[in-house]
């Protein structure tokens, strides 16, 4: 672990820029069709769920991060298996992310650009930016949290003038009942965005106030969540929801709507504002949880020379994990969310809160018998 | 091992060549004679020492002489201290005893007996009389202090327009007692501190004890201390060596030429750093939003002062990013300009044969030459650069088919407003940056512009001045300095001071300061 302390408002604003991050841009969970914000709250609710199973393995440790207290619970062995796992977890998410971003990046603005080349400009940020500390990227994070607000308050208040919006888009509300929301938020919305709160078990113990952890991760979760509903409920009332579905970028599409005035119009840039700022915080998270995890397994004091060998290695990774977008795509949704997402965010959490659980209560057992 | 440690501090003895004057040893001779050569000697028989031999005592037994450096000292007293001693000690009544002088001069003039050499010269060359008696063991510094120095004028680089109109000179005293006639204050501290082992210059660290904090106070002191460098010939020299990080565009120092700034400052917890014969004071811990404070935004009323804000972070950002913007637009993304606009952009830029980053670089740098150019010229020639300079930058060069026109406004925008920006230390980073952005908009459009600004912020947060953080109070995010940042709180509503790192005392006023017509008694009606 690096020696840095964050505060409880950093956390906040660091993990809303983080949820925000691709989930905003790319169309999230828009199988549930016009009910789609529904299948984000939804999702919000379960994420909260396991927020709290996060929250619990913390409270019992509050001064390790996940690869440390994995060895506190299962064993020296096991726990170190375990978090080499979850790092492994988080850099292989890190390049997915980077690569989405990339892919994003080439086909609405750089088509002629290798994607490498995009890939390696944000690569090098990211590792400024990990190399410089948690405390760095947590106050970038309050700066580009407001700008982002901004932004967001922005294009929202033009797409209402412009009158783009009709909420008769958004009915009719359960067309086909419960069921397909259900399946969209175990198959898609659960676990990205929310179930990914759970690499903040790597950043938790940074917290300078322990006890605010709770309001400010929880706060952070709803609130995320409500603005992404807000922003896919706009998408549908805009666009429909057959055309959100078979867009790419519901938002960039969203946002080309606005025409006002004849003056503002292709504001294409403030979806590009957004995709960056929110690729950046995304890809730096997931990659600054892999490098202290590393750190933290392999007792390497210096973080920071992990962070250029693991930085090449996860802008090489986001190149070679797939040959090209759709492939991309479909293992993101098949094969990732069912081998990694499911067991690595609520599985092996759960389990490991259980024996958490059942040795504090040994403990205190013997406690009590002495 | 042991040989290479003994190389390095002999090395270090004879860093700055021996040169200070406590590298001068020993004590003064009984004999008058073998005193005036001494200092002959020592100051290589310098035109500018001036020695007046005389003879003291009533039978005029005792030969004595003045020693000073003419222009340093007020020639004037130094003639009347000379006739008062010959007077004073001619009387029946006076013994030639070291006491008896030193108590006589003591009268009109601070005056301290001095055994050391180096205490003689260095007394000598800050500007005081050193009299010399034969047959004593102790010589008599008198401070005479005087000379010529630039009168108090209006600030040349911060000018306001309502505000006090004194600015800092060269004298280092005069500085000093400007901002405190401004805080008469017991609590105002002065430290002194030379500096420079070869200039000797005289250094002050000036704070108001019980609001500033000790740690950064006894932070500054060590930074200075730890300076051992031959010449300090500005306060840019010792920020250079004190500053937290050298490798940024970022001033992480400020520096002011107004006394009402520092007095500001000072009241808000900072330290400020006075250094002889410059009227540039430095003032620590900085932070990212003080270079787009000036100090009018508190003397005027808060609505225009935040508007007056936004207008400069608005400059700011244009001057960082307008060609920059330029290229990406014209480059990359020609569909983000409205159609109409794009035409009349292509069809200027059809005639120019170069690619819009060359355009803009060549442009720019252009700008930056004549602004060079512009400040070192003679004002002789000045007008004749700034005719020139119209030309190249202007119709001219359109015409010739060098650039199109609205590169030509872009470069007008870019440059009037980095004028705009307030703190000309601010303004000259953002000129570095601003060329690194035009790059990053060459090679990927608003990608590389966004990278730019992201890299930009990160490198900001990462920044710390002091120990505080450079982009506080924004970033760490402390609630209540908000209303000092983009926007200014009436002052009644500006309740606290920085929070520099656990600031002692931190209340700067009471509840209630809110201006409110006075209550009407209920009895009391219209007809009053």
């Amino acid at each position: 672990m690096e020696r840095a302390c964050i505060s409880a408002r950093q956390l906040f604003m660091l993990a809303i820029l983080f949820e925000h991050g691709s989930a905003m841009v790319i169309p999230l969970g828009v199988d549930a069709k016009q009910d789609v914000w529904l299948a984000i709250l939804c999702g919000m609710v379960l994420g909260g769920g396991l927020l709290f199973i996060y929250y619990r393995l913390f409270t019992y440790y509050p001064r390790l991060p996940l690869t440390s207290y994995s060895q506190r619970i299962v064993g020296s062995f096991f726990g170190k298996v375990l978090g080499l796992i979850y790092v492994l977890y988080f850099l292989y998410i890190a390049a997915r992310v980077l690569r989405d971003f990339g892919e994003l990046l080439l086909t609405f603005a750089y088509p002629e650009t290798p994607l490498f080349i995009l890939n390696t400009v944000m690569m090098l940020t990211v590792m400024y930016a990990v190399y410089k500390g948690i405390e760095v990227i947590a106050r970038a994070s309050q700066l580009f949290f407001f700008s982002l607000y901004w932004i967001l308050i922005l294009g929202f208040v033009l797409i209402i003038i412009a009158g783009a919006v009709d909420l008769r888009r958004l009915q009719p509300i359960l067309e086909e009942g419960w069921e397909p929301i259900f399946h969209v938020v175990f198959t898609q919305t659960l676990y990205v965005p929310f179930g990914e709160m759970i690499v903040f078990t790597m950043i938790f113990p940074y917290l300078q106030k322990q006890e605010k952890v709770m309001k400010a991760g929880f706060l952070a979760l709803f609130l995320s969540g409500i603005n992404l509903a807000i922003i896919m409920a706009m998408n549908i009332a805009v666009l429909g929801a057959d055309t959100v579905s078979r867009s790419t970028f519901p938002l960039l599409n969203t946002i080309q709507e606005i025409r006002v005035a004849n003056f503002l119009e292709r504001l294409d840039v403030l979806f590009m504002i957004a995709l960056i700022v929110g690729g950046f915080f995304k890809v730096g998270v997931f990659f600054y949880a892999g490098v202290i995890g590393a750190a933290d397994l392999f007792q390497i004091k210096e973080y920071q020379r992990l962070v250029y060998p693991l930085g090449i290695s996860v802008l090489l990774l986001s190149i070679a994990i797939a040959s090209n977008f759709a492939e991309h795509i479909k293992e993101g949704l098949q094969i990732v969310t069912i081998y990694m997402h499911i067991p690595l965010q609520i599985v092996i959490p759960f389990l490991l809160l259980l024996v958490a659980v059942l040795r504090q209560q040994k403990t205190d057992k013997e406690n009590k018998g002495r | 091992m042991w040989t290479r440690s003994k190389g390095k501090k002999e090395k270090d003895t004879h860093a700055y060549g021996g040169l200070a004057p406590n590298g001068i040893y020993g004590t003064i001779d009984q004999d008058l004679h073998t005193n005036i050569e001494k200092v002959r000697d020592i100051t290589g028989n310098s035109a500018d020492i001036i020695i007046r031999r005389f003879l003291l005592g009533k039978d005029d037994n005792f030969p004595a002489a003045l020693c000073f450096v003419s222009g340093m000292v007020d020639e004037h007293i130094v003639q009347q201290l000379l006739l008062e001693i010959s007077v004073q000690l001619s009387l029946p009544s006076s013994s030639c005893g070291l006491d008896y002088i030193e108590q006589k001069i003591a009268t009109t003039n601070t005056a301290r007996r001095i055994q050391q050499w180096h205490d003689i010269f260095s007394s000598l060359m800050s500007g005081e009389v050193i009299l010399f008696i034969d047959g004593m063991l102790e010589a008599i510094g008198v401070s005479v202090k005087g000379g010529e120095y630039r009168a108090i004028t209006e600030p040349s680089t911060q000018l306001s327009i309502r505000g006090p109109r004194e600015g800092f000179t060269e004298s280092l005293a005069t500085n000093v007692a400007m901002v405190r006639r401004r805080i008469q204050n017991p609590h105002v501290w002065v430290e002194a501190i030379t500096l420079g082992e070869v200039t000797q210059t005289n250094v002050r660290i000036m704070y108001i004890k019980g609001i500033a904090n000790d740690k950064i106070v006894e932070e500054v002191r060590s930074r200075l201390r730890r300076i051992c460098i031959d010449g300090v010939l500005e306060s840019g020299y010792i920020e250079q060596l004190i500053e937290d990080e050298s490798f940024t565009t970022f001033p992480t120092v400020y520096h002011t030429e107004r006394p009402d700034s520092v007095a500001a400052n000072l009241l808000e917890g900072r330290i400020a750093i006075f250094v002889e014969g410059t009227p540039f004071v430095l003032i620590v811990p900085t932070v990212f939003i003080q270079f787009f404070q000036a100090v009018e935004d508190y003397y005027a009323r808060f609505d225009i002062a935040t508007a007056l804000r936004f207008l400069r972070m608005l400059v700011f950002f244009i001057s960082l990013v307008a060609p920059s913007v330029y290229i990406a637009l014209t480059t990359f993304h020609q569909e983000m300009i409205p159609t109409s606009l794009v035409i009349a952009i292509a069809a200027q830029r059809e005639a120019v044969p170069f690619p819009a980053f060359i355009e803009a670089l060549l442009m720019e740098v252009t700008f930056e030459i004549l602004r060079e150019a512009g400040v070192r010229l003679p004002r002789a020639v000045g007008q004749a650069v700034s005719i020139v300079g119209a030309l190249v930058i202007g119709q001219a060069a359109v015409e010739a088919g060098f650039v199109s026109s609205a590169m030509v406004i872009v470069v007008s925008i870019t440059a009037i407003a980095s004028f705009a920006t307030p703190s000309f230390a601010i303004a000259i980073s953002a000129r570095l940056i601003r060329f690194a952005l035009m790059v990053l908009a060459a090679l990927f459009g608003f990608y590389g512009i966004l990278i730019g600004v992201i890299l930009m912020t990160i490198h900001l947060c990462s920044l710390r001045s002091f120990g505080v953080p450079y982009m506080a109070p924004l970033a760490p995010l402390i609630l209540e300095n908000i209303g000092d940042t983009f926007i200014r709180f009436p002052l009644w509503g500006l309740k606290e001071r920085p929070h520099l790192i656990m600031n002692t005392d931190t209340v700067r006023q009471k509840d209630g300061q809110r201006p409110k017509p006075p209550q009407r008694a209920e009895k009391e009606g219209d007809s009053n």
